[in-house]
């Protein structure tokens, strides 16, 4: 409604009440900028981060416990499934570990420009995943 | 301690400075890790558990896990203050998530001391 005022007035107009503000929550018709998706990436791979934390102390508790246990783990690592979610939960690890580092340098004015920012966006997400093919290349054939 | 005199008139830039410590010691910590698997490359129990078994990495590790929970409480505290708009909803959650931490940690100070 208030679109079809805009587009005929061909300007936007103040808004005297609450109602008439525009509403525009459909996520998919929003483009989003790459520092945007490295952005809300940082969080999602943050989150799940902290709900795997009991996976890795499981993990750690039983490959540390015995040397049966240790076999136990090793067997379970093995499987390709495993392996798959295991490379899933790296990228999301070195995602979040790369956009950190990006968060700090931007926190000592180091590349806070709109074009040098796009490009610490572009290494980080580009660094994310060749971290996570390097692991993979480490899993499969060694 | 010196973080709260530093930042006593400004609690909000306390979670952002500690968000920012806690997140430096977990990646200098990951990164020596990494470093330490590359080069010891340990694939028997034996080399596993003798991995673990240096003193200070283990305070190493206690240290990160700790710096790990304040990082992983604020994160996931923000988290949840933009997405739970429900305030009883987000109480529960929020003492929930510190709970499960401060089990965590007890957990990998266990760990870690009965190895």
């Amino acid at each position: 409604m208030l679109n079809n005022k805009i587009m005929q007035n061909n300007k936007i107009q103040p808004n005297k009440n609450r109602q008439n503000r525009p509403k525009n929550l459909n996520l998919f018709t929003i483009r989003m900028p790459i520092n945007a998706l490295v952005s809300i990436l940082h969080r999602a791979t943050g989150c799940l981060l902290f709900l795997i934390l009991p996976l890795l102390l499981i993990m750690l508790q039983l490959s540390l416990s015995s040397a049966e246990h240790y076999q136990m783990a090793q067997s379970l690592m093995n499987s390709p499934f495993i392996k798959l979610m295991l490379l899933g939960l790296a990228w999301a690890f070195f995602h979040h570990f790369f956009a950190g580092i990006r968060h700090l340098a931007m926190d000592v004015h180091w590349m806070t420009s709109l074009m040098k920012a796009r490009f610490t966006s572009k290494a980080v997400l580009g660094l994310g995943v060749l971290a996570t093919l390097a692991l993979a290349v480490k899993l499969w054939a060694w | 301690m010196i973080l709260e005199i530093l930042t006593k008139r400004y609690p909000g830039l306390r979670a952002w400075l500690l968000q920012r410590l806690t997140g430096l010691v977990i990646a200098i910590y990951s990164i020596g890790f990494f470093v330490r698997l590359l080069v010891l490359q340990p694939n028997s129990f034996e080399a596993w558990h003798a991995f673990f078994d240096p003193c200070w990495l283990r305070i190493a590790t206690l240290l990160m896990w700790i710096s790990l929970s304040e990082h992983a409480w604020l994160g996931v505290r923000d988290v949840l203050k933009d997405y739970v708009p429900n305030v009883r909803v987000r109480t529960v959650l929020t003492k929930l998530v510190a709970i499960v931490l401060w089990l965590y940690l007890a957990w990998a100070v266990w760990l870690l001391y009965s190895l």
